[in-house]
C-alpha cells in the first residue's frame, strides 16, 4: 500500500511541476487590443477582423499571404502569414492570428478564421 | 409538430421510467415492470423521432429550420447516405444522434442488468436520468431539430424560394439583399408564415431548397465518424451508472466485474471514433496531419484517457477481490468511472457552449445563454451526484487488504499505468481549458509533455506483462525480458543508423516502444498456441506500440516542401519527380482536379489534389491528394493556382451606410433613405439569374428644398453597376456603392472637392500550381495501430462478458 503512494505521489508531483513550468513557457494570451499587441515582445493570439476594403495580397515569390487587420477600436496592423490563404478566409467574420509583432508587421504562425454561423447571421440581420 | 410531440412524450416516459425504477429500488416491488415499459416506450419514441427526422430530410421538408440549415436537394446526388448524414450536420441533430445512441445502449443495458441479480432498478434509475437530460436538450425549449423555420426569423436565399409565389402581394416587405454576395433573401418569420397560411400556401411548397452542408463534411468519414463517436459517448454513461448503483447498495463486490465489459467496449468504440476523426482531418482538411490538439479533438480524448486508466485499476480490483473484501483501488475505480462520463459531459460543454469561440476551428457557436446554463446544470448534476456519493460512502469504502505486494508486482505496475494515463488526461485537460481563463497553450506544450509520458507508458506496457501478480523474482524477470530487450536494442540501433533518428528522447521512446512491442508479440504468439480468449490485452498493447512507432515516423520525421509546379516542367522533391500536367473539371464541372504525375525510377503514379469555389461559404476549398505507399505517404496539399494575368482595383471615398428609414447630414444636406423600390418581376429575374435592377429611394433636404431621387443597382449579364446623383445647386454627388440586407452604402462627395481613385494594377504570371508536398514515413502504422488496439479491446470484452455472468 505504501508503494502505491510513493510511486503515484512522485509521478504526479514531477508532472505537475513540469506541466506548470511548460504551461507558463508556452502559454499564449488572447489580446483584442492591437496597441497591446504592438507593444509586447511575447507571442500572442490577436483577435480582430480583416479590413475588407484594403483587400489581401498573395506573394507567390515569398509564399506569404498578407492583409490588414483591425481590432474593435479600429486600430489596424498589417499581418503577414507564411503560407497560403486559409480556407474560408473571404467569408470570415473574425480572425485570430497567433504570432509576434516585429518590425512593423504582425508575423503570424497560425491563422484561425471564424465563419459567419447560421445563428450569428440570423441575429445580425434580424437586428437591422 | 409531430416530431416535437414525440420527443416531449419520450421525455415524459423517461422521467416516469426513472421514478418507477427508483421506487423499485426503494422497495416498491410492483413498479419494476412500469419502469421497464416506460423505458422501452421512451426508446421506441426516440427511435421514431429519429426515423421521422430522417424521413423529413429525405423528403426535403424545409419547413424545419434544421433541415433548411443543414441539408439541400443536391446532397441526394451524392447518394442517400450522404443526404441522411445531414441528420448530424448541426448541433440539434448531433444531440439527437447522441440521444438515439444512448436510448439504444439503454435497451441493451436493461436486458444485461435484468439478468444480473437486483442490479436493474439502480442502474436504470441513473441511466434514465441521463436520457432525461438529453431529452430536455432536444425538447422544444432548447435544441429541437423539429423547430419550424419561422420560429426564429431566417433569411432564405431567393433561389430557394418557389418563384411562382413572387406575385403574392405581401412578399415584397420580406425581401432583403446582402452586400458582398449580391444575394437576395426572403426573411421567413412568424408574420410571413401567417400570411402564407392565410393565402393557402404551405411552407414546404414555398421553400424548395436548403443551405446544405459545409463541403468539408461531404465525404464517407462524415457518415461514420459521428455515429461511432456518439456511440462511445453513450456507452461511457454505463460505467457511471454501475458505479452509482454500487454506492446506492453500498456493495462493491459485483459492480467491477459487471461494468468491466462495458468499459472495454465503450473505450474501444470511443477510441475508434476519435481515430476516424483524425483520419478525416488527414484526408480532407489538407493541413497534413491527423491530430492538431484542437479543443474538439482533445475534449473527446480526455474521457478516453480516463476510461482507459480505469480499465487498468478495475483489473487489479477484480483480481484482488479473490482474497475477500471489496478489492484494491475501490475508491479510485469509483472515481474514475464517474469522471469518465463527467468528462464526456465537460467535452460537450466545451464544444457546444460557445466558450471556446476563438480557440477552435470547429467548435459550435454560441447557442445562447439558456442552453449554456442548461449544459452547466447537466454537468453539475452528474458531477455532484458522482462525487457526492463517493464522499457519502467514503468511510465504508475500506479495502481491508493485506499489503503484501512488492515493488515488482503487476498491481503496482498497473496502478502506475493508471497514474501516467491520468497525468496525460490532466495535461490535455489543462491545455484545453486554458481558453476559459483567457489564455491558451501552444501545441508544443502537449507534445513536450507527452514525450516523457509516452516513454513511461511504453516501458510499463512491456514490463507489466512480465511481472507477476503479488511479487516476482528479479532474476526471473531479467531472464524473461532478455530476448525482447535485446530485440528492442537492435531495432533502435537500426533506427539510429538507417533511419537517421538522432534526438535522445526519440531514441529512448523508440527503445521502450519496441521493447513493449516485442514483449507483447512474444506473449501473444504463445497465447495463439494456447488459450485465445486471453489475447485481448496483448493485442491492444501491440496496437498502441505500433501506433507510437507510426507517430514517431509520421510526426517527428515528416518532411515538407512547398513546390511551384510550372505546367509541363518537372520539379523534384524527396527524390521524386513531379510534373503538373494540367487540370480537368470533375463532379459535374464544379471542381478542378489538378493532375500531377509522380515518378521515381520505374514507378509512376498519377494523383490529383482538388480545388473549387464553394457556394456554401463562398470560399475556395482545397482537398489534398495522398499517395499511399507501403512505408510512407506522400501528401500533396494544393496551395494555389495561377493561370495568368491578374488585376486589382481599389477605391477610396467618403463612405456612409444607411439603414432603411435612417438619415445622415452631409455638408448641410439631410439625406434620408426612405425605401427600396423593387417588384415581383425583380425577384423573379433574380431567382432565374436574369438581369434585373433594384432601386433605393432617397430624400434630400437642403436649404429648405426637398427632392426625392432614386439610385439604381443594375445587373446586366452578371455585371453589377450602380447609378449616381449629382446636383450643382446642392454641391453634392451621391454614388450608390452597395445595396444590401436592409441598408445601403453611399459615397458622398462635395462637387468642388476632389475625388481619388487608384488606377488598376496589372500583373502577369505563368501557369503555376503551388503545392505543399510532404512525406509521412510509416503513417500507415498510426491507422493500423489504432485498429489493432480496438480489436484488442473487443477481444478483452468478450472474455470479461463471460466472467460478468457469475453471481457471487
Amino acid at each position: 500500500m505504501k508503494n502505491k503512494y510513493i510511486f503515484g505521489g512522485i509521478i504526479i508531483a514531477v508532472f505537475l511541476v513540469l506541466m506548470g513550468y511548460l504551461f507558463t513557457q508556452s502559454n499564449i494570451e488572447y489580446v483584442d487590443d492591437f496597441n497591446k499587441v504592438m507593444s509586447t515582445e511575447k507571442s500572442v493570439k490577436a483577435t480582430g477582423s480583416w479590413v475588407k476594403e484594403k483587400n489581401y495580397q498573395i506573394d507567390n515569390q515569398n509564399k506569404t499571404f498578407s492583409f490588414m487587420m483591425s481590432d474593435h477600436n479600429g486600430n489596424q496592423m498589417k499581418v503577414i502569414y507564411e503560407g497560403s490563404i486559409p480556407n474560408n478566409f473571404e467569408s470570415a467574420t473574425s480572425v485570430v492570428v497567433t504570432g509576434k509583432y516585429q518590425n512593423g508587421y504582425f508575423h503570424a504562425k497560425d491563422i484561425l478564421t471564424k465563419c459567419p454561423s447560421k445563428y450569428e447571421e440570423q441575429t445580425a440581420n434580424s437586428s437591422l | 409538430m409531430i416530431g416535437s410531440i414525440i420527443l416531449t412524450l419520450a421525455l415524459a416516459f423517461s422521467i416516469i421510467s426513472m421514478i418507477m425504477y427508483f421506487l423499485n429500488y426503494r422497495g416498491y416491488k410492483n413498479t419494476l415492470n412500469y419502469g421497464r415499459i416506460a423505458y422501452h416506450g421512451m426508446a421506441v419514441l426516440v427511435i421514431s423521432a429519429s426515423v421521422y427526422l430522417w424521413y423529413a430530410i429525405l423528403t426535403h421538408q424545409y419547413q424545419y429550420n434544421y433541415i433548411y440549415s443543414y441539408s439541400n436537394n443536391d446532397l441526394r446526388n451524392l447518394g442517400v447516405f450522404q443526404l441522411a448524414s445531414s441528420f448530424w450536420g448541426g448541433q440539434e441533430g448531433s444531440f439527437m444522434l447522441w440521444l438515439l445512441m444512448t436510448a439504444i445502449v439503454g435497451v441493451i443495458l436493461q436486458s444485461y442488468t435484468s439478468k444480473r441479480g437486483d442490479l436493474e432498478p439502480r442502474v436504470m434509475a441513473v441511466f434514465t436520468l441521463a436520457t432525461s437530460f438529453l431529452l430536455v436538450m432536444v425538447s422544444p425549449w432548447f435544441k429541437n431539430p423539429f423547430e419550424y423555420i419561422w420560429v426564429h426569423p431566417v433569411f432564405v436565399k431567393i433561389e430557394h424560394i418557389n418563384s411562382q409565389f413572387f406575385n403574392l402581394p405581401f412578399i415584397q416587405q420580406f425581401f432583403f439583399t446582402d452586400q458582398s454576395t449580391n444575394q437576395g433573401f426572403i426573411q421567413v418569420n412568424k408574420e410571413l408564415a401567417g400570411l402564407l397560411s392565410q393565402a393557402g400556401v404551405s411552407l414546404n411548397d414555398f421553400i424548395t431548397d436548403g443551405r446544405g452542408l459545409n463541403p468539408q463534411l461531404l465525404n464517407f468519414w462524415m457518415q461514420i465518424h459521428p455515429p461511432i463517436l456518439f456511440a462511445g459517448f453513450s456507452m461511457a454513461t454505463v460505467p457511471f451508472a454501475f458505479a452509482i448503483a454500487a454506492m446506492m447498495k453500498n456493495d462493491y463486490k459485483d459492480w467491477v466485474r459487471q461494468a468491466f465489459p462495458w468499459m472495454l467496449a465503450g473505450m474501444g468504440v470511443l477510441g475508434l471514433g476519435i481515430m476516424l476523426g483524425g483520419y478525416w482531418a488527414y484526408e480532407m482538411l489538407g493541413w497534413g496531419g491527423y491530430w492538431a490538439w484542437d479543443p474538439v479533438e482533445n475534449s473527446s480524448l480526455i474521457p478516453w484517457l480516463v476510461g482507459v486508466a480505469a480499465i487498468h485499476t478495475l483489473l487489479v480490483q477484480k483480481r484482488s477481490q479473490a482474497q475477500g473484501g471489496i478489492g484494491k483501488y475501490a475508491k479510485t475505480n469509483l472515481l474514475l468511472s464517474v469522471m469518465t462520463y463527467v468528462f464526456v459531459l465537460y467535452s460537450t460543454f466545451l464544444t457546444r457552449s460557445g466558450v471556446l469561440g476563438d480557440a477552435s476551428v470547429h467548435s459550435f457557436v454560441d447557442p445562447g445563454m439558456i442552453v449554456y446554463l442548461f449544459l452547466v446544470l447537466f454537468i453539475g448534476t452528474f458531477t455532484l451526484l458522482g462525487l457526492g456519493m463517493i464522499a457519502f460512502r467514503w468511510k465504508t469504502l475500506n479495502e481491508n487488504i493485506r499489503d503484501d505486494e512488492s515493488i515488482l508486482s503487476r498491481e503496482l505496475a498497473l496502478f502506475t499505468a493508471m497514474i501516467v494515463l491520468i497525468a496525460s488526461a490532466i495535461i490535455v485537460l489543462a491545455g484545453t481549458s486554458a481558453p476559459l481563463f483567457g489564455t491558451s497553450v501552444d501545441t508544443a506544450f502537449y507534445n513536450e509533455m507527452h514525450l516523457p509520458l509516452a516513454i513511461i507508458i511504453m516501458f510499463l506496457n512491456g514490463i507489466s506483462l512480465l511481472i507477476k501478480w503479488q511479487r516476482s523474482d528479479l532474476n526471473e524477470l531479467i531472464k524473461k525480458s532478455t530476448y525482447s530487450a535485446a530485440g528492442a536494442v537492435l531495432f533502435t540501433i537500426m533506427l539510429v543508423i538507417f533511419g537517421g533518428v538522432r534526438e535522445i528522447m526519440i531514441i529512448i521512446l523508440s527503445l521502450t516502444t519496441s521493447f513493449a512491442l516485442f514483449v507483447n508479440l512474444d506473449i501473444a504468439i504463445k497465447i495463439v498456441k494456447g488459450n485465445l480468449k486471453m489475447l485481448g490485452a496483448y493485442v491492444a498493447h501491440i496496437g498502441i506500440a505500433l501506433f507510437i512507432l507510426g507517430v514517431i515516423g509520421s510526426a517527428v520525421y515528416s518532411k515538407e516542401v512547398t513546390v511551384d509546379l510550372v505546367k509541363g516542367k518537372p520539379a523534384s522533391a524527396f527524390g521524386y519527380e513531379m510534373t503538373f500536367t494540367g487540370y480537368n473539371l470533375i463532379a459535374n464541372n464544379t471542381k478542378y482536379a489538378f493532375n500531377i504525375n509522380v515518378k521515381k525510377g520505374n514507378s509512376q503514379y498519377n494523383i490529383a489534389p482538388i480545388m473549387y469555389r464553394s457556394d456554401f461559404n463562398n470560399s475556395i476549398v482545397r482537398e489534398p491528394a495522398i499517395l499511399t505507399l507501403l512505408t510512407k505517404d506522400i501528401y500533396f496539399a494544393p496551395l494555389g493556382y495561377d493561370e495568368g494575368g491578374q488585376s486589382q482595383t481599389q477605391h477610396s471615398h467618403n463612405h456612409i451606410s444607411l439603414e432603411k428609414g435612417g438619415s445622415t447630414e452631409f455638408e448641410g444636406a439631410k439625406i434620408t433613405f426612405t425605401k427600396f423600390n423593387l417588384g415581383a418581376e425583380t425577384m423573379q429575374a433574380m431567382s432565374e439569374g436574369k438581369d434585373f435592377q433594384m432601386g433605393a429611394v432617397l430624400e434630400i433636404e437642403k436649404d429648405g428644398k426637398k427632392v426625392e431621387i432614386e439610385l439604381l443597382r443594375k445587373q446586366t449579364s452578371g455585371k453589377v453597376e450602380f447609378t449616381s446623383f449629382e446636383s450643382k445647386e446642392m454641391n453634392l454627388k451621391i454614388e450608390l456603392e452597395n445595396l444590401s440586407a436592409g441598408n445601403i452604402d453611399l459615397a458622398l462627395t462635395p462637387l468642388d472637392g476632389s475625388e481619388t481613385e487608384n488606377a488598376s494594377v496589372q500583373t502577369t504570371t505563368a501557369e503555376i500550381l503551388s503545392v505543399s508536398a510532404s512525406i509521412k514515413p510509416f503513417v500507415n502504422l498510426v491507422w493500423a495501430g489504432v485498429a489493432i488496439m480496438v480489436i484488442g479491446f473487443f477481444i478483452a470484452m468478450t472474455r470479461r462478458l463471460k466472467e460478468s455472468k457469475i453471481i457471487s
